[in-house]
């Protein structure tokens, strides 16, 4: 190797960072037995650092750092198992919600249907008999006059469940009132659907038998 | 949102290399400071990929000399000379000569190199990456990445040497 071959190959050479690299090795020990190369390659090696700390001034903005730590996307890896594993917890959850739902269209269905029951009892003026506990003969001509003023009505089992009567509109109720207004305190059959509404009783009323 | 300690340490440990070399591609605050930003959110995605961690420096300088180039659009083809076309007429500058240049202005003058030499030379005088790993950053060989620094190495010294009379001359 001469010293032009030497200088060729000793251009790209930094120093300590390339000193174990193999192409530099020969043109090395070259330098060392040429005084003049070997001040050649000092005076590389003095511009090179030199304009390695020139470019090392370079600073990013000060807030850089947080920005991006702050910025940080949530990562989606996409894994064949993780995809698996996301579709099926989309399957199940989407099952859940929809027999949930299925489950409880059954449920307020079952509620507007109701069961249909049939209620032999008494005539109840509702006002009276929870605000006084007032019911019976006694109090049948005040339940009269109470049930054909549109107050609610009702009626008391021969087990003692209170239900209030209801039909499914404000007309039939005004009709069923001034239906039951002559049963006031007197004892009926009723045959209707029994629905509750918050925790109370309910008759919808479809038929009412003299008993 | 909460910090992954991993990110945060990789953020730390690289922000300001990966800000320098996008800086010098750039030549742009904010062009180096969203492509130092989208390389990392690229790691966040996509660094599980990395078999070997001991590599994520050079991971990290890749996404962003990919980035910068598909930001750029810009895909020239070089000549790549053999290194001794180039020692023939390499010129000789000082540390004196270049130690009186400021940093604004080496980062001016290697502006005027053109991206295809910027690259490989900021990696090799800002890095400490081996030819190996700056050619693995830019995905090019080994010996076009040492032909392209002796060039724009060469190309370096004609313009600092250049700097360095006009700033004489005008004082």
């Amino acid at each position: 190797m001469n010293t032009s071959e030497a200088k060729e190959r000793l251009l790209l050479y930094r120093g300590p960072i390339d000193d174990a690299d193999p192409q530099f090795q020969e043109a090395l020990a070259h330098a060392r037995r040429d005084p003049e190369l070997a001040e050649w390659v000092r005076e590389q090696r003095k511009s090179y650092d030199t304009i390695r700390s020139k470019l090392r001034e370079i600073e990013p903005p000060s807030d850089l750092a947080e920005k991006i730590i702050r910025k940080r996307p949530i990562p989606f890896r996409r894994g064949w198992t993780q995809i698996l594993k996301l579709a099926a917890a989309i399957i199940i959850s989407a099952s859940i919600t929809a027999v949930s739902l299925k489950l409880w269209q059954r449920e307020s269905h079952r509620l507007v249907q109701g069961k249909e029951i049939v209620v032999k009892g008494e005539v109840l003026d509702m006002t009276c008999y929870i605000a006084y506990n007032m019911s019976g003969p006694e109090h049948a001509g005040c339940a009269r006059d109470c049930i054909k003023r549109g107050l609610p009505v009702g009626i008391k089992a021969t087990d003692g469940k209170v239900y209030l009567l209801v039909g499914t509109n404000w007309r039939r109720r005004e009709s069923l009132n001034s239906q039951l207004a002559e049963y006031a305190a007197k004892t009926v059959t009723i045959r209707g659907k029994e629905t509750m509404r918050d925790g109370f009783a309910q008759l919808q009323v479809e038929e009412i038998r003299k008993s | 949102m909460s910090v992954d300690p991993e990110f945060e340490t990789l953020v730390k440990l690289y922000y300001q290399d990966l800000y320098r070399f996008g800086f010098s591609l750039t030549r742009n605050e904010a062009d180096a400071c969203d492509l130092t930003q989208e390389t990392f959110y690229i790691w966040a995605n996509k660094g599980h990929q990395l078999k070997d961690l001991g590599k994520v420096k050079g991971w990290l300088f890749t996404t962003l000399h990919r980035e910068f180039l598909q930001m750029s659009r810009r895909q020239e083809r070089f000549t790549d000379e053999p290194i001794s076309d180039v020692v023939q007429d390499f010129p000789q500058v000082s540390a004196d000569v270049v130690n009186r240049i400021d940093a604004q202005t080496m980062l001016k003058v290697l502006g005027q190199i053109d991206e295809g030499y910027r690259a490989p030379l900021v990696l090799y005088y800002s890095e400490d990456l081996s030819y190996k790993e700056i050619a693995d950053v830019l995905e090019i060989p080994l010996g076009t990445v040492q032909s392209r620094i002796a060039r724009g190495k060469m190309h370096l010294f004609q313009l600092l040497t250049e700097t360095h009379h006009s700033s004489c001359q005008s004082t």
